[in-house]
């Protein structure tokens, strides 16, 4: 496979997830393809996270502690702030066409089951950012 | 300085509450048809009632306000009983991510609960069920957690379980998952994703390791 | 300390204390450990985990002490008392019923040093400070620094961060390295024994417009801070705000608060509306 061009898009990815070893995962792919990453443990961290910095993109898993992340997505969605409207792809263990619903109607913008090949989240991203694939 | 006054009649404050017995009827209503105010009050009361656990449970399933599922939460595990554990137990396998995870969170916060019952959760039929309980593990003495988590790397097919497993291991794996641990990165067909966070978790497990025997800690 | 031997102290470190560390406090939290090592003599970083994990001598305790620095002083992080009287203030007066005073909780107040400069500083910052009465309870579950509190020596290093203007203003010398506060903010200031995690306690103070509780949850286990922030939700006004110490956050806690940014720090609100998941 080709390699994608590396574009210093410094586009800003917030990442969502409590499983350590996925975020380091994907701050890894993500930051070799140009984007700035930023890390949340849960739906609760990340709101705390988006009162401070803008984000182009944020990666949500959907189980985690405290607020989860479709809980997540509804808040996000209801915020006044500019935030509300941050693109947000999910991504999830579950494959079920049922949890894919549940994501899109709490305002998920698209769906990826895990585990992520690198290319896929990256191109993903790429294209949730308005980044040339 | 006359403008920070000291309290007016100050009530002792640890004066213990002339605390009578709840009147759970009365809470139960309050609980299911209670405004959000009436509903949360009625949870933290009950929360001192352990024959109330399945009252509080079966409130969950419709209640939508976020705080009167916590508080309901933090009673089913400040009361901590097995049939609390067992009730939210239960809830791992709820359609709704924020039921589970609450769950999840409250089962977290009763440890000594969690032994007897992990064992066959990691086996349950259900893959999301497994993997949700892989992440309970963690509650467990490191040495237990390890031998436990090695067990499900051994027979699990679903990567997605053992990358949960991984993650638990990164953090508190002992050095005999090691090879535990090569094995599963070795698989035939292994995703991207299990390779790399094989290989981090065994990194972290000797960098906590290597030289542990040093100062007969 | 390398990189895997960062990340997976950071791991424990969250679970057991709810204490994030990015990678930008490496350095600081090198340096904490490191201190810990020659206290306790431990020779090598994993030898040092080992104990950590296993609770050696109560070893997470004096590790996150190493980090709270757990000695209050006076106008100890300035930055939230500016932005109580910034803004925090401003918020709880717009709407509310005439000659009901302000009402501020110092929990855990220790020996007092905490509730003194949330005075000290409203007198001397707030410029609305004679338009309202306000009330100040400080309170802890050691009778003992309850007992200190009331009665106000402190020595040459709570005042650390004072000027001598205000050194002069609100304390009396007693000796060459002591000093009592006044007895106008010693009257002020309604000192009690309470414990966060009982709720029959806690209620009977009443409700508050805002509520400081720094540097105590940390050393909780899971269970108990729950509970507490649940008390601490119920004695607060619907809008009330709630202020932690540095290292803590409510997100790894509980959901029952939002939380806002002010210029000068992060707090926590109860909404003044119930909320749906
Ligand atoms: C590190 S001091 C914090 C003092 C002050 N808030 C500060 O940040 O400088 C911790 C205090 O918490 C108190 N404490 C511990 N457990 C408590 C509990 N369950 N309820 C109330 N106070 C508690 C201790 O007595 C101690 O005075």
């Amino acid at each position: 496979m080709a390699e994608a061009e590396p574009i210093r898009s410094g586009r800003r990815v917030l990442v969502i997830d409590d499983a350590s070893l996925v975020r380091l995962y994907y701050r890894q792919l993500l930051e070799d393809d140009g984007f700035v990453v930023e890390e949340a443990l849960n739906g609760l961290e990340a709101l705390e996270a988006l009162l401070v910095g803008p984000f182009d993109l944020l990666i949500v898993d959907v189980n985690m502690p405290r607020m989860d992340g479709l809980t997540f997505l509804r808040t996000l969605r209801r915020l006044t702030s500019a935030a509300a409207a941050i693109p947000a792809l999910v991504t999830s263990t579950e494959a079920a066409a049922q949890d894919r619903e549940a994501a899109r109607a709490a305002g998920a913008n698209f769906y990826l089951v895990k585990p992520l090949e690198p290319e896929v989240l990256t191109l993903h991203a790429r294209l949730m950012c308005g980044v040339p694939a | 300085m006359p403008l920070i006054r000291p309290k007016a009649a100050g009530a002792p404050a640890s004066s213990p509450d002339p605390r009578t017995a709840p009147d759970v009827a009365a809470l139960k209503a309050a609980l299911q048809h209670g405004t959000p105010d009436a509903r949360r009050a009625a949870a933290r009361a009950l929360a001192g009632v352990p024959e109330a656990a399945g009252l509080l449970a079966a409130a969950l399933a419709g209640e939508e306000d976020i705080r009167v599922r916590e508080a309901i939460f933090t009673g089913l595990a400040g009361l901590g009983t097995g049939e609390c554990a067992d009730l939210l137990l239960a809830l791992l396998r709820s359609p709704d991510a924020g039921l589970r995870g609450g769950a999840l969170d409250a089962l977290a916060a009763m440890p000594a609960r969690l032994p007897a019952r992990l064992p066959a959760l990691l086996r349950d039929d259900d893959p999301d069920v497994r993997l949700l309980a892989c992440g309970l593990a963690r509650v467990l003495a490191s040495d237990e957690a390890t031998a436990l988590m090695c067990a499900v790397l051994e027979r699990e097919a679903e990567p997605n379980v053992c990358a949960a497993a991984v993650d638990v291991l990164a953090e508190l794996g002992e050095p005999q998952a090691l090879p535990v641990l090569a094995r599963c990165a070795a698989r035939p067909g292994a995703p991207a994703f299990l390779v790399f966070a094989t290989g981090i978790a065994m990194r972290r497990i000797r960098a906590a390791s290597d030289r542990a025997g040093e100062a007969g800690a | 300390m390398n990189e895997d031997e960062f990340r997976r102290l950071c791991d424990f470190i969250y679970r057991r204390t709810g204490m994030v560390f990015t990678e930008a406090r490496r350095y600081y939290v090198e340096r904490r450990v490191t201190e810990r090592r020659s206290a306790t003599n431990t020779a090598s970083f994993a030898a040092y985990f080992a104990r950590l994990r296993r609770d050696l001598d109560g070893e997470v305790e004096q590790f996150i002490n190493a980090f709270t620095v757990n000695e209050t002083y006076f106008f100890r992080e300035e930055h939230q008392l500016r932005c109580l009287s910034g803004d925090l203030l401003a918020r709880r007066i717009e709407a509310r019923p005439a000659g009901r005073p302000l009402r501020i909780w110092s929990v855990p107040c220790s020996t007092g040093e905490e509730p003194y400069s949330i005075a000290i500083w409203l007198l001397e910052n707030w410029p609305m400070v004679d338009a309202f009465e306000i009330e100040i309870v400080g309170s802890d579950i050691d009778t003992r620094v309850i007992e200190a509190a009331r009665a106000g020596h402190f020595g040459r290093r709570a005042l650390m961060r004072l000027s001598e203007p205000l050194i002069a203003k609100y304390f009396e010398p007693e000796g060459p390295e002591s000093w009592r506060i006044i007895a106008e903010l010693r009257n002020s200031i309604d000192f009690t024994t309470v414990n966060l995690v009982d709720a029959a306690g806690m209620r009977a103070h009443g409700v508050f417009d805002v509520i400081f509780c720094r540097n105590v949850l940390i050393y909780f286990d899971d269970a108990s801070r729950r509970i507490a922030a649940e008390n601490l939700y119920d004695n607060l006004m619907p809008g009330g705000f709630l202020c932690l110490g540095h290292s803590e956050s409510m997100s790894r806690i509980s959901p029952l608060f939002d939380v806002c940014r002010y210029a000068d720090a992060i707090v926590y609100q109860r909404p003044r509306e119930p909320r749906h998941g």
